[in-house]
């Protein structure tokens, strides 16, 4: 009596634990199945700009290159300003990421802080300009940009990309949540002014939403294409986005030199990422949840 | 050290009043404390001192000079917010010297004076670390220690003890009392919380939606509440009402309740207020068990012992009536008691218009 009775209970936990096992490594096969479906593609861009040419169009293809070759890579740092467009790239989306912090820090405060109706109106307006998307105005910003005489020049890039609506708006949001009013009536009645409340109470706590709006401004100006390429039009005022794209020409696809300049951009994309990775996570995730 | 006058101080938002004229006279080096149930506008009374909020009408203030215009800064005060206000990107020594380093003094002399004030809040060791690093009770004394620093001529205190446990509360409400023992200076201190206001206040303002009730010493409002609101308020656990009439018995005035409860009155009373509709209280804390001919039954329902007191609450011909007794004892749910109230602390306020008449 006693024998069965005992071991049902066991057999029963046993099993619980059998199942709760192979649901565990079910979750962790899913996770790695699209970890390598995610990085594969970077990963054989990488590979490819070490290949020669028939490699690189045989079949199966082959990820881990027979004949490593550097041609590919002293080809397009040759053959082309790479490093010159990467510069400009790099000025742009710096200067850009500048501009939007300022900006979005600033009305992002104001906005989450201040109280005046005519203040809810321009915060309206502010979310509907997200919704308008920019190749709309596009074209007349274009214009105003060609009167001010500032084509193919990095300040007509940056016209387009000073303020971010997104960013003034994760910025408000965390402005309510972490930055209490006490904070600021204290120091108020501390003796503070309000640009030195802004700098020295109201930055420091917006710390982390700044990094990961930072991260955000970078890449989004990193990344463009469609405004550089109708503003820069010399070779010499190309950001690398719009140079990466002129080894594609009507007919034919530079896989080599492309996959070499691809895999040379990727540098400063992923060394910014790793840098500002913990800043991001937080700044994201802690829009929700603070203590 | 200043005194503070406010004098017919309103408050709109819009059309909607929330302060109706309220003036009260601090004087140097008192301790006042505005207590009143939420909503009642003390918090905000306490803001347009402070320079948070606009002043709609009336005047305040400092010393002799009237302070409606003048910026927060330049008030001289310094306050303490319920939710400490620390920086949390600055250490405790940065949080405590933060207005001193705003009023450009020598780093010598905010390091002095932060020293002094850390000692006297037993804070020394706790220096360098962060606000997030202490614990609640700490938190609250750096908040006193960043006003004590600026040694401003009035402390204001927004209900600084109500995120503490009620352990701590008892102690930071000593160690509150103690600083102002030392340090003199005006103090004025709001709270929902009416036993830190009568432990803690030299006089304390009761207030109710946006009017101030009463005005003057703890002992004052206990013994002769201005009014049904104050008498209710204040005490714990709160008067017993009885609404009824004076009647005469036997040629002696007696109260007889609206559920025909008959209570006896002090001698001596206007004749007056025979027939006349009133209200009667009495605290819990003044029924003596008693076998006296003018006692009245009470049938209890819930008793609940602290040891110290036995609070019970009963029934008399049904009016609700709760009791504190310093006596051990022994009385179970149902069984009924003999009662008296003493007669030098029975209250009675008019029936219509609340004010106390005897």
């Amino acid at each position: 009596m006693s024998i069965p009775s005992n071991s049902a209970p066991q057999s029963g936990s046993s099993k619980w634990n059998r199942k709760r096992k192979l649901t565990d490594w079910a979750i962790d096969g899913f996770l790695i199945l699209f970890g390598v479906m995610m990085v594969l593609p970077l990963l054989m861009l990488v590979a490819n700009a070490f290949k020669t040419p028939q490699e690189l169009v045989s079949w199966p293809p082959t990820f881990i290159p027979n004949n490593p070759t550097l041609d590919n890579l002293t080809a397009v740092l040759n053959d082309t300003p790479l490093l010159l467009w990467m510069f400009n790239s790099f000025a742009f989306a710096t200067l850009s990421t500048i501009a939007i912090l300022a900006t979005s820090a600033i009305a992002g405060y104001v906005l989450g802080k201040f109280k005046y109706r005519s203040l809810n109106i321009i915060f309206l307006i502010i979310l509907a300009t997200a919704i308008v998307p920019f190749e709309v105005y596009m074209i007349p910003l274009y214009f105003q940009v060609q009167s001010l005489g500032m084509l193919n020049s990095l300040w007509g890039l940056l016209i387009g990309y000073l303020v971010m609506s997104f960013g003034i708006f994760l910025i408000r949001q965390n402005v309510i949540h972490s930055v209490p009013d006490e904070l600021l009536e204290a120091a108020r009645i501390d003796g503070a002014g309000e640009l030195w409340i802004f700098f020295f109470i109201v930055v420091p706590l917006l710390r982390s939403a700044l990094g990961a709006l930072a991260v955000l401004a970078f890449f989004q100006a990193w990344t463009a294409f469609a405004w550089p390429l109708i503003v820069a039009t010399t070779r010499e005022s190309y950001t690398i986005e719009v140079g990466l794209a002129l080894f594609q020409t009507g007919f034919t696809v530079d896989l080599g030199k492309l996959s070499a300049a691809s895999a040379i951009v990727l540098i400063p994309s992923v060394t910014l990422f790793v840098l500002l990775r913990k800043n991001f996570v937080e700044g994201v995730a802690g829009t929700g949840l603070k203590e | 050290m200043a005194s503070v006058e406010i004098k017919n101080v309103r408050k709109s938002y819009g059309s909607v009043d929330t302060i109706h004229g309220v003036s009260v006279g601090v004087s140097d080096g008192d301790f006042v404390v505005l207590v009143g149930p939420s909503g009642c506008g003390k918090s905000t009374l306490l803001r347009m001192i402070a320079g948070l909020e606009e002043i709609t009408g009336g005047e305040i203030l400092i010393g002799d000079r009237v302070i409606n215009d003048v910026e927060p800064k330049h008030r001289d005060i310094a306050m303490v917010f319920q939710n400490y206000a620390l920086y949390p990107h600055m250490t405790i020594a940065q949080n405590m010297g933060f207005s001193l380093r705003l009023a450009r003094k020598s780093k010598d002399e905010i390091d002095q004076r932060v020293k002094d004030a850390a000692r006297i809040l037993g804070l020394t060791d706790y220096l360098e670390r962060f606000p997030k690093q202490l614990s609640g009770g700490q938190r609250q004394r750096v908040a006193m220690g960043r006003a004590i620093v600026r040694n401003p001529q009035v402390f204001l205190f927004d209900e600084p003890l109500s995120n503490l446990d009620a352990k701590l509360r008892v102690q930071m409400r000593t160690e509150l009392k103690d600083l102002h023992a030392r340090l003199k200076t005006t103090t004025i201190y709001v709270t929902h919380d009416q036993i830190e206001a009568m432990t803690m206040a030299d006089k304390i303002v009761v207030m109710r939606d946006g009017v101030v009730e009463q005005f003057g010493e703890p002992l004052e409002l206990y013994d002769r509440p201005a009014n049904r609101f104050v008498a209710g308020f204040i005490g714990s656990p709160s008067m017993n009402f009885l609404d009824g009439t004076v009647v005469v018995r036997d040629g002696k005035q007696m109260f007889e309740s609206a559920n025909h409860t008959v209570l006896p009155l002090p001698e001596g009373l206007d004749r007056a207020f025979e027939g006349k509709k009133l209200i009667m209280g009495f605290r819990p804390e003044h029924l003596q068990v008693s076998e006296a001919p003018e006692v009245f039954e009470v049938t209890v329902s819930v008793v609940e012992p602290t040891g110290a007191e036995t609070y019970f609450v009963g029934n008399a011909n049904g009016d609700t009536i709760t009791g504190v007794l310093r006596d051990r004892i022994a009385i179970a749910s149902g069984q009924s008691l003999r009662l008296l109230p003493r007669l030098n602390a029975i209250h009675l306020f008019d029936a219509e218009t609340e004010q106390r008449v005897n």
